[in-house]
């Protein structure tokens, strides 16, 4: 693959880019789903070809094919190269400099997802599945999933890079129904379960079956349970709902690229300017946000990104403040700070895009008991269940599958049909406890869009469960 | 037909299985703009083979886009090795039976021949008519290829094609929306668009917030939409219907929406972009969703109308895999025109209320109930005495669809073509045809940020 990689990066140069990056990108995917007693998809894919970007005259262009042949290689970069001089740039476009990289990394694992039989994988999902029935629960549903990517990069610059990362996941969902009530209990998270990089001990450290029953009878109690009322009250929020409150509310909105504009039309912007660095107030004191490629188990965890910038940790938000953003080579250089390491591409077909890593709520102090202990009258709020913010990444509305009452530091009885909605710096100032190290937990999600075409993106996020004050809940159609 | 072909040559390869092979290729070519400069310019190229062999009723599934002699007996090998690990599904219908699928008009030269020259000339000339304001969006055209072949003896083949030009004009502080689609690039004039959202953006300057609370409301097409194909995952889904999620689940022949309010899918209308045939080779059908207001029906697959028995047979909604977890979905929705001629019409219809242009980032809070919540955006308006007035800021909404769709004083006379597809996965254009409607009830829970940048 490296020297088709070389080749079509011989070819833009020679078309007269006067940068170039090709990618070339094998994957493989297995995909085991069971519901309701039965095998309902095994399926097992995989997808290779290279991707060319370019820039010339200072415009991009991108163009990717399935052939990884010299053809293939050649006819991308060539069609990359034409399509930015179709559509020339007025200003022009710089990098920010790195030092050519040359390098291989690969995730470290015990037991490849691979190597496991799909038999065994079966069986788990049955057994967790058998596990969740109750009268009531109309479906159950089990899945594990893995994949393995490999991939090459080489650029005009010097770069020289190969990686391969296997990453590995599942969850179990239960949907009660009765009469008009229909409600859903998932573990650990209702998006696709939760995946890690590593093998499949990764899996088997989530423990599907041993949570299968709880969540069972969890998904028929909400039958049952009291709506959640509307009103301002104090919330204390689980480590799962945290890492999406993370994602939306501080990963999007830090993309440089979104600061600028460029997904104006789709993703959105963000409520945060360039100049905004180092002086705005995210959030209260106890909010430390990090992103960090270099995460053990991550979904954003690699060697080097898709510029052939090296992986390191770096804060985003510190004491409150705003200290860095995800960047870029290029957003980078238009800031005048940082030197990129959030470009991520999806596959072989896509451009690079700004993406979150591995972006995590840093821990303080504290177990759960501790920070519901300091609550007269609020609520303990469960795993999420929907979401949407608005394209500045302002205005949010999340809603959890299950919430406690809190009643004098104690949990009380549960709640059903729970959605609280805020302003991202107005919420997160009202933040006053995070919980500690024991309790932080790092979740990774595989479904974060962005882009036109689309591109999801596999990201994880570490939180601790967190108290916030007067938060509005209940919110009705 | 090349796509056919391999199709064929990949199911000679299973020769001794029960098999079924399905080819989806993409020629494709999206010229994405900000500030009014092209930055993410996409050329894609692929051709993908999805092989599923059932031995013993066990099923397996393999993909590739890998397509020598060498790599399909390597696809047979992994697709036999998944069905063998399986566990024989009492569900499974079988393969679909040989069938003749609709002729439809799907395809066309003009459009499937235009290069990244050509794509980024129409993004160009979308990019001059936006005048003062930054255009943000793409154009884009592509060929899809779908060809499917199986030891039932299925063989069909359909080449569609595809044209957008979505077009958001912003600067700070103000915003406007428009978007174009068809099957053929002749029925666009990228400029109109632009013009479009230019204008509309001129208007929302100064936007203010309003108290949230249940307002009377005018829904451009965009926001009707998107509302619908939210609401459909679920609602108008088979899987969701038997699973329960549908909010039509132990409602049908019941009226529970407006009887102005008729909505179907239909695959076949060549207003829209037209589909022969499913994921599972089955030829579409169209579909009665709603009928003046009573609920009709949902959308079937050869596996979910297998769950459901009673005599349901499939539709012809098999979703591309990347959706099957939603199960049969509803690519073509079509909702039926009234008798407004314009969309100052439908305010006056309102009196007093909310003009809402389009929406972002919808989510479904109670599907059962079709609780959807989301953001209005790029061109929300206060409407007084029938008349579009001042520009708000984006509003949060958290509606149960078919309160919104309960009492629905008016609606457009020529529905829109709306693109659906955030070109994720494999490319499968797909929109809905809708008009702008009125409804007596859209109930706003928060304000948002302000229109633009």
């Amino acid at each position: 693959m490296k020297a088709l990689c070389e080749k079509a990066v011989e070819t833009a140069l020679a078309a007269g880019a006067s940068y170039a990056d090709a990618r070339a990108v094998f994957t493989r995917r297995q995909h085991v789903l069971t519901k309701n007693g039965q095998v309902d998809d095994l399926s097992d894919s995989e997808s290779e070809g290279i991707g060319v970007r370019v820039l010339v005259d200072g415009a991009w262009g991108f163009a990717g094919d399935r052939r990884l042949d010299e053809a293939g290689a050649r006819d991308a970069a060539s069609r990359a190269c034409a399509f930015a001089l179709a559509a020339p740039s007025r200003n022009g476009r710089q990098l920010a400099p790195v030092e050519p990289q040359q390098g291989r990394y690969e995730t470290q694992l015990e037991r490849d997802p691979f190597d496991v039989p799909l038999s065994e994988k079966i069986d788990l999902c049955l057994r967790a599945e058998e596990g969740m029935r109750q009268p009531q629960i109309k479906v159950t549903q089990a899945m594990v999933r893995a994949q393995r990517e490999e991939k090459v990069l080489v650029s005009s610059e010097g770069s020289s890079i190969e990686q391969v990362l296997v990453e590995c996941g599942g969850g179990i969902d239960a949907s009660a129904a009765a009469g008009d009530q229909l409600q859903i209990r998932s573990y650990p998270s209702q998006h696709s379960g939760a995946s890690g990089q590593g093998g499949w001990e990764y899996v088997e450290s989530l423990g599907l079956d041993r949570e299968a029953e709880r969540v069972g009878e969890q998904a028929v109690a909400l039958l049952t349970a009291n709506e959640c009322p509307a009103g301002n009250r104090t919330v204390v929020i689980d480590s799962e709902q945290m890492a999406l409150q993370v994602h939306e509310s501080v990963g999007h909105p830090t993309e440089l690229d979104r600061v600028y504009g460029t997904e104006a039309a789709y993703a959105g912007t963000s409520f945060l300017k360039a100049g905004d660095l180092g002086s705005l107030r995210y959030g209260s004191d106890l909010m430390n946000i990090t992103a960090d490629s270099t995460t053990p188990g991550g979904l954003g965890t690699f060697g080097f990104d898709d510029e052939a910038v090296p992986a390191r940790r770096e804060a985003i938000v510190e004491g409150g403040v705003l200290s860095g953003f995800l960047t870029s080579r290029e957003t980078a250089a238009k800031l005048g700070a940082g030197q990129g390491g959030s470009m991520r591409a999806e596959g072989w077909s896509r451009m690079p895009l700004v993406r979150m890593t591995n972006l995590h709520l840093e821990p303080h102090e504290g177990t759960l008991d501790d920070l519901l202990g300091d609550v007269d009258d609020g609520l303990y709020l469960e795993t999420n269940k929907s979401w949407s913010i608005d394209d500045k990444r302002l205005n949010f509305q999340f809603g959890t599958q299950i919430a406690w009452e809190i009643k004098k530091g104690k949990v009380g009885r549960m709640l059903r049909d729970v959605t609280y909605t805020g302003n991202t710096p107005v919420f997160w100032g009202s933040m006053d406890a995070v919980g500690g190290q024991e309790t932080w937990v790092l979740y990774g999600l595989t479904n974060c869009g962005k882009g036109q075409p689309g591109q999801s993106a596999h990201v994880s996020h570490g939180a601790a469960p967190a108290r916030f004050r007067d938060v509005q809940v209940g919110v009705k159609s | 037909m090349k796509t056919l072909e391999l199709a064929e040559r990949a199911l000679k390869a299973a020769e001794g299985d029960e098999a079924e092979v399905l080819v989806h290729a993409e020629h494709s070519g999206v010229a994405r703009f900000a500030s009014s400069e092209v930055h993410q310019p996409t050329l894609i190229d692929n051709t993908g083979v999805r092989l599923r062999i059932v031995r013993d009723g066990k099923v397996g599934s393999a993909y590739t886009n890998r397509i020598g002699d060498e790599a399909l007996a390597e696809l047979v090998r992994r697709a036999g090795e998944v069905a063998d690990s399986a566990r024989p599904d009492p569900h499974f219908p079988g393969l679909a039976p040989p069938a003749n699928p609709p002729a439809v008009n799907g395809y066309d030269e003009e459009t499937a021949v235009l290069g990244a020259d050509d794509q980024a000339r129409l993004a160009a000339a979308a990019i001059e008519a936006a005048g003062e304001f930054g255009l943000y969006g793409y154009f884009t055209s592509g060929v899809t290829e779908l060809a499917i072949a199986s030891t039932t003896g299925v063989r069909h083949h359909q080449a569609m094609t595809d044209a957008v030009c979505l077009c958001l004009a912003a600067v700070e502080g103000k915003s406007g929306w428009s978007v174009r689609t068809s099957s053929r690039v002749g029925d666009l004039t990228p400029a109109e668009p632009a013009e479009e959202a230019a204008a509309k953006a001129a208007r929302t300057g100064g936007a203010q917030e309003i108290e949230p609370g249940p307002y009377r409301a005018v829904l451009e097409p965009y926001a009707v939409a998107d509302l619908l194909t939210w609401f459909a995952y679920d609602s108008f889904s088979g899987l969701g219907f038997i699973e329960e999620r549908s909010f039509l689940a132990g409602r049908l022949g019941e009226k529970a929406l407006d009887e102005k309010v008729s909505i179907s899918d239909d695959a076949l209308d060549e207003r829209g972009l037209p589909k022969a045939f499913d994921f599972d080779g089955v030829p579409k059908q169209r579909v009665q969703l709603v009928e003046d207001g009573v609920l009709k029906g949902v959308v079937w697959d050869r596996e979910s109308a297998a769950r459901a028995g009673e005599g349901v047979e499939s539709t012809g909604h098999a979703p591309p895999d990347a959706w099957k977890y939603l199960g049969p979905q509803p690519f073509a929705l079509s909702m039926d025109g009234g008798e407004a001629g314009s969309y100052d019409e439908l305010a006056e219809l309102v009196g007093d209320g909310i003009y809402v242009t389009r929406l972002h980032y919808l989510s479904i809070v109670q599907p059962r109930e079709g609780v959807l919540t989301g953001m209005t955006k790029d061109g929300t308006f206060r409407i007084r005495d029938g008349k579009v007035a001042e520009p708000l800021v984006n509003l949060r909404f958290t509606v149960a669809l078919p309160d919104v769709l309960a009492d629905v004083p008016g609606l457009t006379r020529d529905p829109m073509l709306v693109n659906q597809n955030e070109l994720y996965d494999d490319r499968y254009p797909f929109a809905a045809r809708v008009p702008g409607i009125t409804t007596a009830k859209f109930n706003i829970t928060g304000t948002g940020s302000g229109p633009g940048l």
